[in-house]
């Protein structure tokens, strides 16, 4: 690396902010733009999970409350992919790599909704953890970024507290409404697990080296357990982890190790969901096409 | 039933299915604005529904609720056009355009009644539309010349006014926004 490369590095490490037309390093550059855009595509992805259930939202507050939440993660894929823009890509770019697969996006957007159940468990657990990385952006070198976050991390926290009120009103009715969470709990655990992702060390996470997120990937983690399992027992719920389990010395949690291939696996194209997803997205992009034409030609 | 209710119950019924046809749009539009804008109306017309029934559950010892999904398809009371599942946009916008022309004049019409609850709500519920009407302007403005739109609009207007019977298209909806509800006993809380 360079002096002014080596600058840099200090001026972000000790806690610097840059904006757009500041100069950056072409390594932190290309990083931050990759990081952005999956984040971008992960909101968009992440529409599609829930959008089957919104013709089936069960009283009048929570189709409401559902299709507010959705539409408010397309409103950050719009807030994310703007500031993507700024550093370079068109927004029309990002979508099609993110249809013909060349760009990724988070594992959890991958796997099936399979009931109700699955419909809380994800505003809750799936936000939760969310959250967590969300808000370990807030401080990032990238300032324009971690402005747009704060918008991000207010939302979703509502996100929360409609998934929590879902599960809780199944958790105090039938008992076929409390299986349907213990069933989406047993489903959603693995993916929730493998969502920080692989523990490496933060020195060498080049995402904290440049001070992108302040915080590695298994403190994350740590913090999503401390967090959520609690209240995940307080409501009568068992977590399929029978190693799951906290130091009370150290204040760690232990657990059984996530399954680090399948998260590769899944975040490569090759989730039970994925070709289904991206077909539904190239499909609609198709059948639209004529529109964004009309548009553009006026 | 009385007059009023049968009245309530009929602008309620097309609000909420076509509410509910709206959000079919929801992470799926040519547009992420145009996401964020049929998700909004969606969400609009889905809690001018509420309002409607609310009103009208008042009158027939009922809730919002199980007037909205419970009760059979053939007892609603929507218009052909807003029942019809429309998964292109030329359609859609098509009949955005014409319920909103049709539902501006009759929300004038309530909000000349001497019913004040129902003059209230109407005077209420405009507020809102204005803006779907904007925006059904807006993209009205932009594709009158496509003649796929004008195809569309044409196909679509005299539907408008068909208030006998259904298409089988709102029983399949109406299979779907229950499909939850019907699962467990009646009176069963979400």
């Amino acid at each position: 690396m360079g002096q002014r490369e080596d600058e840099f590095l200090e001026y972000v490490q000790s806690g610097g902010q840059i904006e757009v037309d500041d100069w950056m390093p072409g390594e932190y550059r290309a990083r931050l733009r990759k990081f952005i855009e999956m984040h971008g595509n992960s909101e968009l992805m992440g529409v599609l999970p829930e959008r089957e259930w919104i013709l089936r939202a069960p009283t009048l507050q929570r189709k409401l409350a559902l299709t507010a939440k959705v539409q408010d993660e397309v409103g950050h894929a719009q807030l994310i992919y703007r500031v993507v823009e700024d550093l370079g890509k068109p927004r029309e770019q990002c979508l099609d790599d993110l249809i013909s697969g060349k760009s990724k996006f988070h594992n959890v957007f991958h796997y099936p909704t399979k009931t109700w159940g699955d419909v809380g468990v994800i505003a809750w657990l799936v936000d939760a953890a969310a959250i967590i990385s969300q808000k370990a952006l807030l401080k990032c070198s990238y300032a324009p970024y971690a402005r747009i976050m704060k918008k991000i991390c207010w939302e979703e926290s509502f996100h929360i507290l409609h998934g929590r009120d879902v599960v809780l009103t199944l958790m105090l009715g039938t008992e076929d409404q409390r299986e349907l969470v213990q069933e989406a709990l047993n489903r959603w655990w693995g993916p929730l697990m493998q969502f920080h992702g692989n523990p490496i060390p933060p020195e060498d996470d080049s995402m904290f080296v440049w001070r992108i997120k302040s915080q590695g990937n298994d403190a994350a983690r740590q913090q999503f357990l401390d967090g959520y399992v609690p209240q995940i027992w307080e409501l009568g719920l068992t977590v399929p982890d029978p190693e799951l389990r906290k130091d009370e010395e150290t204040g760690r949690w232990h657990y059984t190790e996530p399954d680090w291939d399948e998260l590769m696996h899944v975040v490569t194209g090759h989730g039970p969901k994925t070709a289904d997803r991206l077909d539904l997205r190239r499909a609609a992009r198709e059948n639209s096409a004529w529109v964004r034409s009309v548009l553009l030609a006026a | 039933m009385s007059e009023r209710a049968e009245l309530l119950l009929g602008i309620a019924d097309d609000e909420l299915v076509l509410g509910w046809r709206d959000s079919e749009w929801t992470g799926i539009a040519p547009f992420l604005e145009e996401d964020v804008a049929f998700s909004s109306i969606a969400q609009n017309e889905i809690g001018h529904a509420r309002a409607l029934y609310e009103l009208a559950a008042q009158e027939l010892g009922t809730t919002a609720d199980e007037l909205a999904f419970d009760r059979q398809p053939e007892e609603y009371r929507c218009c052909r056009l807003v029942e019809l599942r429309l998964p292109d946009w030329e359609h859609t916008i098509a009949r955005h355009w014409l319920y909103e022309e049709a539902d501006a004049a009759r929300l004038e019409r309530l909000k000349a009644s001497d019913d004040p609850e129902v003059a209230g709500l109407a005077e209420k519920i405009d507020r809102e539309e204005v803006y779907h009407r904007m925006h059904a302007q807006m993209w009205f403005d932009r594709l009158k010349d496509e003649p796929r739109f004008v195809a569309a609009v044409d196909e679509l207007r005299p539907l408008i006014d068909v208030r006998d019977g259904h298409s089988p298209e709102l029983t399949e909806l109406w299979e779907q926004m229950t499909e939850v509800r019907r699962s467990q006993p009646a009176g069963t809380t979400w």
